[in-house]
């Protein structure tokens, strides 16, 4: 019963990195090019708004399984706090900052009516910085990585995500090309 | 239009990062809502499959002491065998209380007279 744990744990961690991949770049659509063959701005919008719901129940089972579970060995105090564990301290502190930047994302997100649009922009943005620690954390610890298919997947859907954040960024920073 | 309406003031030109990018996929919101959730949902129940067939992989980055300790048994158990076997042609065989008795049937016959 307790292997059923482990592998719900690695399963629900690859969800969890594939939903995040998937809210990242529904959310960086609208202002590059992402997406554009597939839907229209409102549409995408509709898809990052609800990303919500497929990332907090993988994550939460992730999270809940490698506590059942003894292989791991992983305990409450360990899911909140990085770099508290016996053994890989920062493979899984990593990812301990990871669900503890999505909480801080999803939180001000629910509470963006009580931020202004500048300061709930800028905790937005604290996204990246999660999406970068969770990758570096199913890098460095993901069992299921060592699989070639597994891990092309992984680094294509990473390399994506870079590619459209550095092309919204530009934008950002020029935005005078895009007038022209 | 009628020609009595007042001219309508030309579009301002739409600016901002992102503005100009042509967007027309197809596809509802809907279906990208479907299409996020499956290919979540996708990923589930092929990692898990394949969790379930590769359940102890001994290169992968971490490894828990659970499992450092079934591969230092697999390893450990496999040295004893070898070495079992490479003395077993040069020595006598010695039953010891490690050996254990099996219920599987016999694999060979001993003829009986």
């Amino acid at each position: 019963m307790d292997l059923v744990f482990w592998e719900i744990a690695r399963a629900s961690g690859l969800a969890a990195y594939a939903a995040l991949c998937i809210s990242v770049l529904s959310g960086l659509a609208p202002r590059t090019q992402a997406l554009s063959f597939l839907a229209n701005n409102r549409a995408v919008r509709a898809l990052h708004d609800w990303t919500p719901w497929i990332i907090i129940p993988a994550a939460l089972t992730h999270v809940g399984a490698l506590l059942l579970d003894a292989t791991a060995r992983i305990g409450v105090l360990d899911v909140f706090v990085p770099f508290l564990t016996s053994y890989g301290q920062l493979a899984i502190g990593l990812g301990t900052i990871s669900l503890d930047l999505l909480i801080v994302v999803l939180v001000t997100t629910w509470l963006r009516r009580r931020f202004s649009n500048n300061a709930w922009q800028w905790w937005h943005r604290v996204s990246y910085l999660g999406f970068v620690t969770m990758f570096l954390h199913s890098m460095l610890s993901g069992t299921d990585l060592t699989s070639p298919v597994i891990a092309a997947l992984s680094w294509a859907s990473a390399i994506g995500i870079g590619y459209y954040a550095l092309e919204r960024l530009g934008k950002a920073l020029n935005p005078a090309r895009i007038r022209a | 239009m009628n020609a009595k309406s007042p001219t309508l003031p030309p579009t301002p030109a739409r600016t901002g990062p992102g503005r100009g990018i042509k967007r027309s996929g197809p596809v509802p919101p809907w279906g990208l809502k479907l299409g996020g959730f499956l290919a979540t949902l996708g990923v589930f129940v092929g990692s898990f499959g394949y969790a379930g067939t590769h359940l102890y992989v001994t290169n992968a980055p971490l490894q828990p002491a659970t499992v450092a300790e079934v591969a230092v048994t697999d390893t450990t158990s496999a040295a004893t065998a070898t070495a079992t076997s490479s003395t077993a042609n040069t020595t006598t065989t010695t039953l010891t209380p490690s050996v254990q008795t099996t219920t599987r049937a016999a694999v060979t016959v001993t003829k009986k007279s």
